[in-house]
């Protein structure tokens, strides 16, 4: 269906849309009472009409673009007609749900203009913990979904506006953090109820109904992402990342991302990845599509919407039983970050390829813990180590953030100050400092991940589940350099060293723990690089003055802290040349 | 501080309010007989001072007065001056070197990763303003909670002083860790320095902004050392000017919180005045509000490149702590200010996909919107109101600008229209409702968001181009009434005229409420409380006239947000908590009955009241007003195209009254009425309008 609405009037709505998406997460904000909400925006809010298309996810984490369609659909299926005013659905599960995994809980609000369902405004949210073999919702030794906690199919939380007490005290009991849990719930249904009452307002105003606007919204983003398409070389690029183990033992397993770019139309094909794992990094179906919707979005850029419409031109093929595409009862937690990364990641190193102006070089690969522990009052508190997050890679117009959050958030999550860490957990953090060489070299370079050294002052469970420890995974492109890997080193009260494995539960007393953060690649030759830069970076003490005369061709006076320009030339021409 | 109660006879006691914009510097005088006078003057960017010394010439001129005799006659002279926000906007601030404890050098370069639009991610962040080599580490730790694990090392900071020295460091900023449990490492070290660099401004972040979390405590203290000696010489400099030019009362500045303060009390806080223009509003509206006879008002002030919204709710302005300028995260007391990128200037553009989209770039002061001539090519704002009719060919704003409506049609028909497949006019009432949508959804995000409902507001008009908006966005809103002062164009230095003197203080605070003795409660806010009572005493008010204000920071526990909750001594617990709970069911519609609530922080404010502003009273007219002509006009999206009686301001006096639709010329601004809506002139010479639409019952 062609929509009829005039251009004015879709610009206005957009607007609006996109302004209520954004007011359900001021909302949830607000209100919610986990960290992962309030500070690290782990959620997203989005509207979808009545079919379960996207229609607009102005609020929320990349990693969960376009996903949320998945899980009205689901709801869809299960009720059918049953589906009314009053109502409130809430569910989780990958494998008959939508869901993208477990920890991910929905809540979706119907919206009815007079009888007639015309959408659902949503809230999809990482919650504190879930039940499952590890505090934290992250259990790396997980074999099976059973081991990652509970599974809620959709279900209605709220039926006739009467909230499903049996339904939420069977909840409560499956979580480790009832009292983060209460009121985050809360605050998820607090959010999608302001959505819709937003949408009823705006629906009011127009002629109409929503429906044919809808239709328009979508229509806007197709045209955008197939005029984007139109403009790219047709043919076939490819990327293939990797995994060095399954959380259990170490092996390559390969995932191979194949673009076919034809006209104004793309295939994205996952032929050639591996099969499905033992370990909990197998990649849902909903979050196979996110990683590669967000992955061809951030490519191009934040003018492009990322509802329904965008994503009608973008095919993608995820053969059953490989790794993105799992068979239950596979665990899958992980997978909104790993291996969401590497999805990304070979989306855009093929897409660098078929447009090479646009580069964007790879983002170091978190290699921190969980860690959890049990307060004076018998709670379990969950920290996230994100003052141990990685740098960013380069693009065309900008060096890698230095130390940035993750690349399924953009960057989005906010890395907490120490200071609020030390008030609210039971760790001293001695340091929280720039790497030298972290970065990939190149004409932009690499972010360069951090030193990160903290002292757990009780006994901890350190729940690992490392990726960038084995090898550089800020990849450079175009001639930049990859990112240092990362380096960890922990020990007990005596100093004596504890063996950290890639994956699994590590139980200890206090104790201290060293990482130094993976960095982020670089984009384009490293000799091409202004020579300032360089010697900015050397003053800064984050390129050293070998690296800047190997790498980047730029000789640093060592005592004068200045560029030594006759030898500088002669390296670069010598560069030039070969 | 000249003394609130030395206005004199009607040849003493002028007050001038001078606020310095972009393009033009606006100044304000207001006798004591209550006539208002204003004057506009070319800004100088380069040197702003000389805008302000010509508007004082213009002005005395005017007075028929020498300008030696003019400036004796006047008893406050307030300023808000921008030159902070520009000095970080253009990165002209001074060479910082920054200490830090050992194995934190990096926050201010990580910035915790905010970035605004995480989606945006092609973007750099703004410069540092300290790069990483003056980013000096030494050793010495306080623990979580202030005691000290490790003396500060002073050889680590004669080492950093070395450096400093080496490296020519203009100015110095502390920030070290859980400094603000405890100042004494970051004042040790400040004495060190200022005995080492006596001239150099330094700036400790356990004074400047006694917050938790290192990194927007330690951003704050490098902004203030980066823009303070720049903005505190240029204050210094003007205010020596206007001293020798004949004034004998000291220069006062508006601050982030609204207040007037003195140039020796902000010197060390110059991150104070980065909001120091806009957050004058809280003065204009202080002053309209008994004009209008109603205190809950909105006013959205619109110039050429931004709209800011401020509310008050029966008579009270929310404050925030919490600023963003120029990329940059600043923690200091300020009135809140919801500001967005939508002017006159804005430019409309039509993505490759065919979907019309305002802003938030602009075309700024040069070249302007395309109908100015200046060289302009892209649609704007304005271009939209001459294609509808708003603005004629000719001469405006005393003949500075030259309108030609031909070159915004051409431009609205190239850019848009064409591409959108409608006509320049659909093209240019599409502009215009996106830019109302926006300007709604402005003041929605301040009202709504908090709990207000909008209809219970007075829509009040600021700035050139806000007269031309207000009515269709209070229609939009539901409001009952707008309110647009005859010199909406000098919205900000008239509310500086109507400022109080303002002092804000906080400490950090840690207990669980019902848990913390009163008495702890009780002492933190008496000793903030001496503090700022003792800046008021110094700008010459008496103890007893001092308005005091204690508010305590509280969450539910887990809650990463607070709600600052005004409190009154003595502190009782129930009654905090049933304060709480109120507020959060405003905000958020829900409350945790029983839920433990956390005290964060403990705040105290002073207000020395200003002797209010005459409230001019023009003479009564019972007659009817002309219209100077009658003109076809785009009037808005129900009424359309309508022949619209025009009057000229000049025409029109106290007593007018007039129904819409209808269009009025003001020397600074244009007002545009609805069709039906009733326009009376008020006692003080503004216009008052009761929407025709909006329930009024």
């Amino acid at each position: 269906m062609r929509s009829q609405i005039d251009p004015i009037t879709l610009a206005i709505i957009q607007n609006r849309l996109d302004f209520i998406a954004r007011q359900m997460g001021w909302v949830m904000i607000r209100t919610s009472r986990s960290p992962i909400f309030n500070q690290s925006h782990d959620f997203s809010c989005f509207i979808a009409d009545a079919e379960g298309h996207l229609i607009s996810q102005a609020d929320g984490i990349p990693i969960h673009t376009g996903g949320g369609g998945f899980a009205v659909e689901a709801i869809l299926d299960y009720f059918g007609d049953d589906i009314h005013k009053g109502d409130v659905f809430l569910l989780n599960d990958p494998y008959v749900a939508g869901g993208n995994h477990l920890p991910d809980w929905v809540v979706a609000w119907p919206v009815f203009e007079g009888d007639t369902l015309i959408a659902f405004t949503c809230n999809r949210a990482h919650q504190s913990d879930i039940g499952g073999g590890a505090a934290g919702t992250y259990n790396p030794e997980a074999t099976e979904i059973f081991h990652e906690g509970i599974r809620i199919p959709p279900v209605k939380l709220v039926r006739d506006g009467e909230m499903d007490d049996d339904l939420f005290r069977l909840l409560m009991l499956n979580t480790r953090t009832p009292h983060l849990l209460e009121g985050d719930l809360l605050a998820m249904i607090g959010s999608a109820r302001i959505g819709a009452e937003e949408l009823l307002k705006l629906s009011a105003s127009q002629e109409g109904g929503l429906r044919s606007a809808f239709e328009g919204v979508m229509d806007h983003a197709e045209r955008k992402m197939k005029h984007l398409l139109q403009n790219l070389d047709d043919g076939e690029y490819s990327y293939e990342e990797s995994f060095d183990n399954d959380c259990f033992e170490t092996r390559k397993i390969r995932i191979c991302v194949t673009l076919k770019k034809s006209k104004d139309r793309l295939t994205v094909d996952f032929a050639g990845t591996d099969p499905q794992i033992k370990g909990f990094k197998n990649s849902s179906l909903a979050n196979t599509y996110s990683a590669v919707y967000a992955g061809i979005v951030s490519f191009f850029g934040k003018e492009l919407p990322r509802n329904s419409g965008t994503f009608r031109a973008i095919e993608i093929s995820a053969p059953k039983g490989s790794l993105v595409n799992p068979n239950p009862p596979a665990p899958v937690t992980m997978c909104t970050v790993f291996p969401a990364h590497e999805i990304m990641h070979c989306i855009w190193f093929a897409l660098t390829e078929a447009s090479p102006e646009r580069a964007l070089a790879g983002w170091g690969k978190n290699s921190f813990p969980v860690t959890s522990g049990r307060d004076r009052e018998n709670r379990t508190w969950v920290m996230y180590n994100w003052s141990a997050c990685s740098g960013a890679g380069a693009t065309r117009t900008r060096d890698g953030f230095e130390q940035i959050g993750p690349i399924v958030t953009l960057g989005g999550l906010t890395i907490p100050n120490a200071e609020t860490f030390e008030q609210i957990y039971p760790v001293r953090i001695h340091k929280q400092e720039l790497r030298c060489d972290g970065g990939g070299s190149g004409e932009h370079r690499g972010g360069s991940g951090v030193d990160y050294d903290v002292e757990f002052l009780t006994d901890v469970e350190m729940s690992f589940r490392s990726e960038g420890a084995d090898r550089p995974t800020g990849v450079g492109v175009c001639g930049g350099g990859d990112g240092k890997m990362a380096t960890m080193d922990l020990r007990n009260a005596n100093g004596e060293a504890v063996a950290v494995p890639d994956y699994g539960n590590v139980t200890l007393g206090p104790n201290r723990m060293r990482i130094s953060s993976p960095g982020g690649g670089g984009v384009g030759n490293p000799a091409m690089r202004d020579a300032e830069l360089v010697l900015r970076d050397v003053r800064d003490g984050l390129v050293s003055i070998e690296a800047a005369r190997e790498d980047y061709r730029v000789v640093v006076n060592s005592a004068s802290e200045q560029i030594d320009w006759p030898s500088t030339r002669s390296l670069r021409n010598n560069a030039d040349s070969r | 501080m000249a003394n609130r109660r030395e206005v004199g006879d009607s040849t003493e006691g002028l007050r001038i309010g001078v606020d310095v914009g972009g393009t033009f510097t606006d100044m304000v005088v207001a006798s004591p007989n209550g006539s208002i006078d204003v004057f506009k003057v070319p800004s100088t960017p380069s040197k702003p001072d000389d805008a302000v010394m010509a508007a004082v010439e213009k002005a005395a001129e005017e007075f028929g007065m020498r300008q030696d005799a003019f400036l004796r006659s006047v008893s406050h002279f307030i300023h808000g001056t921008t030159i902070a926000t520009n000095t970080a906007l253009e990165g002209k601030g001074a060479r910082v070197g920054l200490i830090v404890t050992d194995g934190f050098r990096d926050f201010l370069e990580i910035r915790r990763g905010i970035r605004e639009n995480p989606w945006d991610h092609h973007a750099p962040f703004a410069p540092v303003l300290v790069p990483r080599y003056l980013r000096l580490p030494v050793k010495g730790r306080l623990d979580a909670q202030g005691s000290e694990l490790q003396p500060l090392s002073v050889e680590d900071v004669a080492e950093a002083v070395r450096t400093f020295r080496e490296e020519d460091v203009e100015s110095f900023a502390i920030c070290l860790m859980n400094a603000f449990l405890d100042g004494t490492h970051e004042r040790e070290i400040a004495a060190e320095l200022e005995s080492e660099f006596p001239e150099n401004y330094v700036t400790l972040s356990s004074k400047a902004a006694p917050i938790l979390g290192e990194y927007e405590r330690g951003s704050t203290a490098v902004m203030n050392s980066y823009v303070g000696p720049r903005t505190i010489n240029y204050l210094r400099a003007l205010e020596t000017r206007l001293a020798q030019a004949g004034l004998a009362s000291p220069l006062l500045l508006v601050q982030n919180n609204g207040g007037i303060t003195s140039v020796e009390e902000v010197a060390d806080r110059a991150v104070n005045l980065m909001l120091s223009g806009p957050a004058a509003a809280i003065g204009s509206l202080n002053h309209f509000a008994e004009s209008i006879g109603k205190n809950s008002l909105i006013s959205m002030e619109i110039g050429g490149t931004s709209c800011d919204v401020m509310l008050m709710n029966e008579g009270h302005v929310n404050y925030t702590d919490r600023l963003q300028i120029a990329g940059y995260d600043i923690v200091s007391p300020s009135v809140e200010v919801h500001t967005i990128g939508a002017g006159g200037g804005t430019i409309a553009r039509v993505d490759e996909a065919g979907l019309l989209l305002l802003g938030p770039e602009g075309a700024g002061a040069r070249p302007g919107p395309a109908c100015y001539g200046f060289g302009g090519e892209h649609p704007t704002v304005t271009d939209a109101h001459a294609v509808l009719g708003r603005f004629v060919s000719g001469p405006y704003a005393d003949g500075a600008i030259t309108i030609d409506a031909s070159r915004a049609h051409d431009a609205i028909d190239a850019h848009i229209a064409s591409r959108l497949g409608v006509s320049v006019e659909e093209a240019a009432i599409g502009i215009l409702r996106l830019m109302d949508q926006q300007l709604v959804l402005a003041v929605q995000k301040l009202s709504t968001e908090r709990g207000n409902d909008p209809k219970l507001f007075d829509l009040v008009a600021g700035g050139g181009a806000g007269p031309l908006h207000v009515v269709n966005v209070a229609r939009n809103l539901g409001c009952q009434r707008v309110y647009v002062p005859r010199i909406s164009g000098a919205f900000c230095a008239l509310g500086m005229l109507g400022s109080n003197c303002r002092h804000d203080n906080m400490r950090f605070f840690r207990g669980i409420l019902g848990e913390v003795s009163p008495d702890d409660l009780v002492d933190g806010l008496l000793d903030l409380r001496m503090e700022v009572i003792d800046k008021l005493l110094r700008e010459g008010f008496k103890e007893d006239e001092a308005i005091v204000q204690f508010t305590m920071d509280l969450r539910y526990v887990g809650q990463q947000w607070d709600i600052p909750v005004p409190v009154d001594l003595p502190i009782e617990h129930d009654r905090v908590r049933s304060t709480f709970e109120t507020m959060h069911e405003k905000l958020f519609g829900h409350v945790q009955t029983r839920g433990a609530i956390e005290v964060k922080a403990l705040r105290s404010s002073a207000t020395g009241l200003m002797e209010k502003l005459m409230q001019p009273r023009g003479a009564q007219t019972a007659a009817t007003p002309e219209p100077g002509e009658t003109r076809r006009i785009w009037v808005d999206q129900k009424s359309g195209w309508m022949d619209v009686a025009c009057y000229s301001g000049a025409t029109l006096a106290s007593g007018h009254a007039f129904e819409g639709p209808a269009l009025i010329e003001e020397q600074t601004t244009t007002l545009l009425v609805g069709d039906g809506d009733h326009v009376t002139v008020d006692n003080a010479g503004n216009y008052l309008i009761m929407m025709a639409d909006n329930d009024n019952a």
